[in-house]
Formats: C-alpha cells, structure tokens, sequence
C-alpha cells in the first residue's frame, strides 16, 4: 500500500485525536451537570433523606405532598424570595445601566475612575461585603447610621439592618458589579447611526432614547435581567447573614436550614430536593426567556455596521448631580465597606468610630493574629487550589467541547449539546451546591469524595457555561480559513490546532480562566454545602470567625482583618496573572496590535471598552473587549 | 532573476485532471446536488479559470481538488496520483498544493516570516530549519515582501496580504496553486496591478494554476483557458478569446461580456454557404447555424462593440433602421441604445458601443449595421 493509500485510509475510517477530545470532553461536563441534577430530582421522589442506601428510601411523591401541606409557608417563601430576589435584581440593574451609561455614553469627568470603581467590588467576595454591610448598618456602631446621624434633622434615623428593605438593597449593592460588566459592552457594542438617524430625522434625546435606543437595547438588557435574577437566587451570603434575624424566609435560607438540621433530627434532604426541583423550574423558564433574548440581541447586533460610535450625551449641567450620585455610589460599594472592615478589624468589639476610640482603642494584633494562624494559610492554599483547579478544568473541557461544536457541522446532536454546555448559567448556586453535596453523599460508599477538596473541585466546576461560551464566540471568531490554510501547508489537523488555533484561542481561555480563579476565590455558597473543615476554603473560615454562632472560633476582628488580606490577595494574584500575561502581549502587541493585550485582560477588559470610546484608533481593541466581555459574563 | 530559477527548479507544475466530479450538500435533510460531473484537465504550467455566477459550484470544485471538502463522486488526481474518488479522499495536507483564500487567511498571531515559513516547519514539507528560512526568504522576495518579513503580519496592507497569503501558497513548492477570488477584496486599482503581478509570476514559475473567479475580465485577461460553469456544470471550456467570440451558448454570451440577444428564424441558405434569418421583420446574413434547418427558431447575438452606426443608408448586408433612445457616456466608451423600427413600429432594442468622439446624438435616426461576420447563431 502506497502511503498516499494509506493516508486515505486513515483518514475515514479512524476517528481523529480532535474527535475523541471532543467527545471526552462532552462527556465529562455532560455528567458534571447532569449527575447533581438527576440525583436532586431523584431525591425528591425517594423518600425524605438520601435517595439510596438507606431504609426509608422508597419511591414517592410524599416530599411534594409535605411541601403542599404547607403552602401557607410554601407560598410565603415564595413571595419573598420574589420580592427579595426580583427586588434586588430590578435595584442593581437600575443602578448598573445608570453607571453604565454615564461611563460609556456620557461625557461625564472620571470615566475611567468611574468603571474601575464599579469593577473592582468584583474581586471582594460576596460573603465579606455582606459581612461589611453588617458592620456598616449596626445601629450602634455602625458608620454608615453614624454618617447618618450627622446629617441635620436626621439624628434619630437608624438604618435597621435586619428589615426586608434594607437587605433588598445589600443584595443589589453586592450584585450590582455583574449586571454592571454585563451592561457595558451592550451599551458599547451599539450602533451608534440608528440613533444619528433618529435625531437627525427630528427626534430629540428623550424620543430618541424611548423610541430607537430602547427598543434596540432590549433584548440584551432582558438577558442581562434574566441572569442576574438567577445569581440574586442563587446566592447564599446576604440571605444568610441577614435572613435569620429579619424573619423572612428566602429560599436560598430555606435550602439551607432543611438540610442542616438541630440536634436530634435527621436532615430533610429530600423536602428540601423537593424545594429545589421547583426553583428549577423556575429558572429554567428564565433560562429559555434568556436564550430568546440572546438569541434576538445577536441577530440585532448583526445589524450594525462597523466602526460606528456612539455619540455621547453632553451632561452640562447634570455634571454635578451625576458625579454626586456617583460618589454616593462609590462609597456605599467600596469606600465604607472597606472602612468598616478596617474599623471592625482594628477594634476589640464592636465600637462607634470616634477619633477618641481611634486614640485610644485600636489595636492592629488582629492582623498579626490571622498571619500567624496555620488554619488561615491551610484554607488559603485549599481556596486556590481548588479555584485554580476548577477553573483549569472547566476551561480546559469547555474549550475542547466549544471548539468542536462550534466546528463541527450542526446536527441534532451538537445542537443539544451545546444548549446542554451552555444551561450551568441557568442553575443558581444554592441549588448547585446542594445538588452536588446529595450527589456526593450518594456515591460515597463507592467513591468516597464527600467532603475532600476534590468533590470542591468538581462543584466549583459547575460555572462550566462561562468558560463554554466564551471558547464558542473566540472559536467563532477564528476564520476557519485559518486553519484551512495550515491544511494545505501541509499541516496535520493536530499541527494545525496547536500552531494556529490554540495561539488564537489562548488569550480568551486565559482571560475566562483568570475570571473563573476569581470566582472561584470568592465562592461561598458551594462550599457552604459541601466542605467540611478539613477541607474548607478560607471564605468558610471566615464566616466562622464572623459568625457569632461558631462560638470557639468567634473572633470578628480576626475575620475583618483576615477579608482584608484575602482581598488584598485575590487583588495582587488576578493582577499580578494578568500582568505577566500582558508582559507577553505587550511584546506582541506592537506586532498585532492592541487587541491582545485587552483581551487578556478579564477584568479591565469593560475599561478597556470605555477607554476605547475616547480612542479613535481603537475599534478593533473595542470590538474584541466587548465580545470579551459580553462572553465572559455569560453565566 | 536567480530566486525564479530556484523556485522553478525543484519541480515544474503537475497536470491536473478532474473527472466526473459530484458533490452534494445535505441542506434539512434533502441532498442537494452543488457539482453535478465536471470535468477538465489542467496541462502542467498553464492557469485554467472556473468562472460562474456566484452559487454554480465554482468554489466547492476547486475546495474538492483542495481536499477542503470531500467529493461525493468523480475522480481527482494530480500528476496521476489520484487524490480523490467519491469515497476515499487524500486530507488536505497530503495533497501537495498551494492556496491562496479569498480573504487570504494570514495568520494574525506570526509574523510575515513566520506566515511564510510555516509550509516548510509542519509533518508535510518539513526542511532544516537553515533551508527552510532560505525558501521562505525566496518566496517572500518573489512577492516583494522580503523587507516586511519580521513585521507583524496584521500591520500589512491588504495587498500586501495577498501576496503574502501567495507567497505562504507558494513556499513548499507544490504542483498546484488553487486562488479562490483572491482578488475580490481589493480596490480596483489595486485588483489590476495584481492580475498582472499574479499573472507574470505564475508563467516565470510555470506552476499550474486554478483561479476561481465571478469576474469575466480578470478570467479572460489571465487565464490559458477558462471554464464557464453554470448550475453546478461545466457549459464551456475555452480559450478566452474563443469564449468571448464564440460563445457555445446563450447563458456563455450573455454571462462574459455583455451581448445583443435577438430572437430569429431560419429562412434559408445564400450561395456561400451563409444562412439567412428572419429577425426583427427583416432578414440577416449570418454565419450557417450547426444543424438547424429551415424554419429553426434560433438566438442571434452580436457584441455591442461590434455594431456599426451610419447617419444614412448604405449598401452593406444587415442594415437596420433604428431610432437612438439613449446614450451613455462612460469615458472611454459611449454606450446607447437603439430602437429599431419596421414598418413604423418598435420591434426590438440593441445596445452599441463606440468611441465617445464618434456617437449619435440621442432621439437621431439612424442605420445599425450588424456585420455578418461578427453575428453568431445560438440554438434558441
């Protein structure tokens, strides 16, 4: 046989390496998503405590029953999770298309400052900015209600942390960076001539704004909505910190307190499976009202042309009063937070900030004390090997799967895939974690993971949507004449994707797995259901330390001065990652062009997109911000 | 010229042949036939161009002779090595060609150097690395970019990615250069200048071409032969002066060039052997029409340039009364329109070309000559 024949040969009848990647890939986030959920659905219909290897496990709808027995509270979580969850996403969004809109389509002083300041909150994690807020509002120490207090005629309001609205509004400040990252790029990416047509066809900027802007924003604000209601339900922090003295109940409380049972009783896994199996009905109908809104965003962005700019909006007089509301803003997200954790961590006890107290009562030990706990640095290795890993895998499996669909000819197949890849979005965490912590505690007498770093990691990995969408639009975004050239070259189809498509790939995965590692750092709610202290991360730590119910390790001056390291850290690490990538695109930077060295650039890449605007060189910068951005908030 | 002698030396171009060549597409589960049997043969060193209206199956041929897309019938083979049969196919890499892609797939993240030298680094034409920057180098010089090659392969212009995307096809040597409209994308200056360029090189190097194209002009100025496709078929394969004078048949005639279409009946036979039709109530000489008789409907077409205007009659064959109803100036030529008129009324349209200097003035009267010679009969 001729080794021409040969080739021929093999090439139709043996599967290429790229196939079996892709399918090994499919098939490991196929069963990191669809075991949990399976197992929770399971739970649900067998029996009120784990679904197998125990006596009481029988199939039955007595779970569903239970919970219509008591529909009185079935319907009162109900409501105020709707007013909770909806009310904090519709606050945070208001609050993130305003900010968004005055650093991309205003001419508003300190844009730039503006979006970092919006950012940055990013990286602190949810569970210590609401630990913050709990510390700002206290009614006798707390600096914001202090700072309230000074203002004239106002002196006997106090802001109670515990009622319904005030915990709206902590949710919607902690959330608000998300809806904010997602906002930009949509605001940007807008083609600005539809709406230089509207005025030029005589409309003024409110018409315009209502009748063309509007209208075309829609579709990918409904998505964003859509999203952040589904992270407002999933998110455990606020809820916990707040929830248990305010009496309401809010389902990610629910979820929580069915499962950890007081002394005596057995845990209700399978009423609280129950609870979870309706929730995610839920947000399955979100999840199918969010594909059509994306799905509606993407044939209208397909419209516009290119290099267009939007024109921005001339504030005049509105300076002033924006950048008020801005400061405002600024200091109840990132200012007072920081201060209060400062405070809280340089004080013995709770105590009202006076320069009298600042003299004579602080003290710095707590942060001597957290460096010299061993349990602080175990946790702090344990948050970053399992972020670094989770992320390593979810980017590692979504690129392989991404890039195969996306290059790979639509059938049947490849269609549910990719709609099966792209649902982790459409699980909020809570539901995530219990699902994981049941399937865990299923398969433990045959694969003992419960509790270990490892089942960590496979649950943290579950955000698999965000690595699998971005690594779908950047292999959509590779010509696929690129790689056709290398064939003809005369490389192999391996050749071919290690010297042309991984290059072109690899400042995209970086940047997801960089913003994944971040994620990861700041997760609480997972591990809130699944480690154990062997193997919790240092957010769980620092609850303990925080959490006046953990009594031997109550100390929250410790736990303020151990949120400020970590942040610190997660700070210097996702920068300092970001920077060393950005050493490597600088140099070809001046070869390629400023797109690489944006679209590493996770975190910065919505400033890159504002700094763009004011650039007229940039289109290509903004163009591959933005798709970066719009990509990586997707979850 | 060393760099061409070395180019050329290693291997002269391949002879290509394409035999019954089938490809379909599976379109919501119905197959949908895009190559319905085409076939030609490519002697080594000359350029053959595919022409066609966009959607006749041009590209999908040249992305089968690539190994782009596996064909579904028909045998391709290249210096009779055959590449593909309907079922067993060489991948692309194996093949040993060169293709230059219509948007011209210049790798963004490499260099001009890097981009050209990538042929000779993977599995198929890998050489040591000191002969394969010296190839490189040579391929880079015939496109005059030698002095660009450590720039950034993104900071050039798109001309200048052509040729790079050429030189990158032409680097390994193959026996085969495949363009897929590789000019489309660029001004119209610039697409001239680069015919030409394109041209003089494939004939210093003597490599076989195939050029994909939906542009008449830059397949008749470049090409050794073209093929007209239509419909997923080859409708004519020729010289391009044989294609533009003797078109094989209507949708050729019409499609390169622009060409009079006028509806006529066989009358009869004049004493040379010259046919007389029956056109626009009057008769013509032309040439004898193959195989149809007396009474035949048939399509005679004449170039615009071809028709000649007279203020007043004169004794000449074909002389047509007409009326101009219009008259465009298009700088180098003057276009107008004629109605001709039989018995008082408007029977039919012809459209003229002439020197600007040298046109009638719009709302004349005036005689159309359609010289026999320069009249062709088409089946109807």
């Amino acid at each position: 046989m001729s080794r021409a024949e040969r080739a021929t040969r093999a090439g139709r009848t043996r599967p290429t390496t790229m196939t079996v990647a892709t399918v090994v890939a499919g098939t490991v986030i196929f069963l990191l998503l669809a075991i949990p959920l399976a197992v929770q659905v399971i739970t649900a219909f067998r029996g009120p405590f784990l679904p197998f290897g125990v006596s009481s496990a029988r199939w039955s709808v007595d779970n569903f029953a239970t919970l219509w027995g008591l529909r009185e509270d079935f319907w009162a979580v109900l409501g105020s999770t709707a007013a909770f969850v909806g009310g904090s996403t519709v606050l945070s969004l208001l609050m993130a298309f305003g900010l968004a809109w005055i650093t991309v389509r205003t001419d508003a002083p300190f844009r730039r400052v503006i979006s970092l300041l919006v950012i940055v909150p990013f990286i602190v994690p949810p569970i210590v900015k609401a630990q913050a807020y709990l510390l700002m509002l206290s009614p006798e120490s707390g600096v914001l209600n202090q700072l309230i207090h000074l203002v004239p005629g106002m002196a006997d309001v106090t802001i109670d942390p515990y009622s319904f609205p005030t915990m709206i509004v902590i949710q919607s400040l902690t959330n608000v960076t998300f809806p904010f990252l997602m906002i930009v790029p949509i605001l940007t990416g807008m083609d600005g001539s539809l709406e230089e047509s509207a005025r030029v066809s005589g409309a003024g900027w409110g018409q315009t704004l209502r009748r063309v802007t509007l209208p075309m924003l829609w579709p990918g604000l409904l998505g964003v909505t859509v999203l952040t209601f589904i992270l407002g339900l999933g998110s455990l922090e606020v809820p916990l910190l707040f929830g248990q003295e305010s009496g309401k109940s809010i389902f990610a409380l629910k979820l929580w307190t069915l499962i950890s049972a007081g002394a005596g009783e057995l845990p209700q896994y399978g009423l609280a499976a129950a609870w979870g199996c309706v929730f995610l009905v839920i947000t399955t109908i979100a999840f199918v009202i969010y594909l059509r809104a994306t799905r509606d965003a993407e044939r209208r962005a397909s419209i516009s042309g290119k290099g267009f700019r939007p024109t921005t909006m001339k504030l005049g007089g509105w300076r002033i009063p924006v950048l008020l509301a801005v400061v405002v803003f600024t200091m109840l997200t990132a200012v007072l937070p920081l201060f209060a954790l400062f405070w809280s961590a340089i004080t013995p006890y709770p105590l009202a900030f006076s320069f009298e107290a600042l003299r004579t009562q602080t003290q710095f030990g707590a942060f001597g004390e957290v460096l010299a706990d061993g349990e602080f640095w175990a946790s702090l290795g344990r948050t970053l090997i399992i972020a670094g890993g989770s992320a390593t895998i979810a980017c590692g499996a979504a690129t392989v799967l991404a890039y195969g669909i996306a290059r790979a000819r639509a059938t049947g197949w490849t269609r549910s895939m990719d709609l099966f890849a792209s649902s982790s979005v459409a699980i909020p965490a809570v539901i995530a974690g219990f699902a994981m912590f049941l399937t865990f505690m299923v398969i433990n007498p045959v694969i003992p993971l419960a509790g270990t770093i490892a089942a960590l990691v496979i649950a943290y990995s579950y955000r698999v949507s965000i690595a699998y969408r971005a690594g779908f639009s950047a292999t959509l975004q590779i010509r696929k004449e690129l790689e056709e050239a290398a064939l003809i070259s005369g490389a192999s189809r391996l050749e071919g994707f290690r010297r042309i498509v991984a290059p072109l790939l690899a400042p995209t995965v970086f940047a997801v797995w960089i913003q994944m590692f971040i994620l990861g750092t700041n997760e609480f709610t997972l591990p809130a259901f699944l480690a154990t202290p062997e193997s919790r991360p240092l957010s769980v730590y620092m609850y303990a330390m925080i959490n006046p119910r953990s009594a031997q390790l109550y100390a929250p001056d410790q736990g303020a001065a151990m949120a400020l390291i970590f942040t610190l850290l997660v700070f210097a690490i996702g920068y300092g990652l970001q920077w060393l990538v950005s050493l490597r695109a600088i140099g070809r930077a001046s070869r390629r062009g400023r797109v690489v060295a944006s679209a590493t650039d996770a975190l910065g890449a919505a400033a890159a997109a504002v700094e763009a605007t004011d650039d007229p060189d940039a289109t290509d910068t903004r163009s591959v911000a933005t798709e970066q951005v719009r990509e990586l908030s997707r979850r | 010229m060393t760099t061409t002698a070395d180019m050329t030396e290693a291997r002269g171009g391949g002879r290509l042949v394409v035999d019954g060549l089938e490809k379909h597409y599976r379109l919501d589960g119905a197959e949908v036939p895009v190559v319905k049997g085409v076939s030609f043969t490519i002697e080594p060193g000359t350029f053959t161009s595919l022409l066609g209206p966009s959607g006749c199956g041009k590209t999908t041929t040249l992305r089968c002779v690539a190994g782009l897309e596996t064909s579904d019938g028909g045998v391709i083979s290249l210096d009779g090595r055959v590449l593909s049969t309907g079922s067993e196919h060489v991948s692309p890499d194996k093949r040993d060609v060169g293709m230059v892609f219509q948007n011209y797939a210049i790798w963004p993240h490499m260099s001009v150097f890097a981009n050209a030298v990538f042929p000779l680094q993977v599995s198929a034409g890998k050489l040591p690395k000191k002969q394969a920057r010296q190839r490189a180098m040579e391929a880079l010089e015939l496109v005059q970019l030698d002095a660009y090659a450590h720039r950034p392969a993104t900071a050039l212009s798109g001309g200048q990615q052509q040729r790079l995307a050429l030189a990158r096809a032409l680097a390994h040597r193959p026996r085969l250069l495949l363009l897929d409209e590789p000019l489309s994308n660029l001004d119209a200056k610039l697409r001239d200048t680069m015919r030409n360029e394109l041209r003089s090189l494939q004939q210093r190097l003597g490599i076989t071409a195939l050029y994909v194209t939906h542009d008449q002009s830059e397949a008749l100025s470049m090409s050794d032969r073209v093929a007209v496709m239509n419909g997923g078929r080859i409708v004519q394969e020729a010289a391009p002066k044989e294609l533009y004078f003797a078109p094989a048949d209507r949708f050729v005639a019409d499609f390169v060039g622009r060409v009079n279409l006028i509806p006529a009946v066989v009358r009869d036979r004049d004493a040379n052997g010259d046919a007389l039709v029956e056109a626009f109530g009057t008769k013509l000489v032309t040439p004898c029409p193959a195989g149809s008789g007396t009474g035949a409907e048939v399509t005679v077409t004449i170039r615009p340039e071809s028709v000649r205007w007279h203020e007043a009659s004169v004794d000449r064959p074909n002389l047509l009364a007409a009326r101009v109803a219009r008259v465009e100036f298009l700088g180098e030529i003057v276009e107008y329109e004629a109605e001709i008129v039989h018995e008082q009324t408007t029977v039919g349209r012809i459209v003229a070309r002439g020197a600007p200097m040298d046109s009638p003035a719009e709302g004349s009267s005036v005689f159309l000559e359609l010289a026999p010679q320069a009249c062709r009969v088409l089946a109807a």
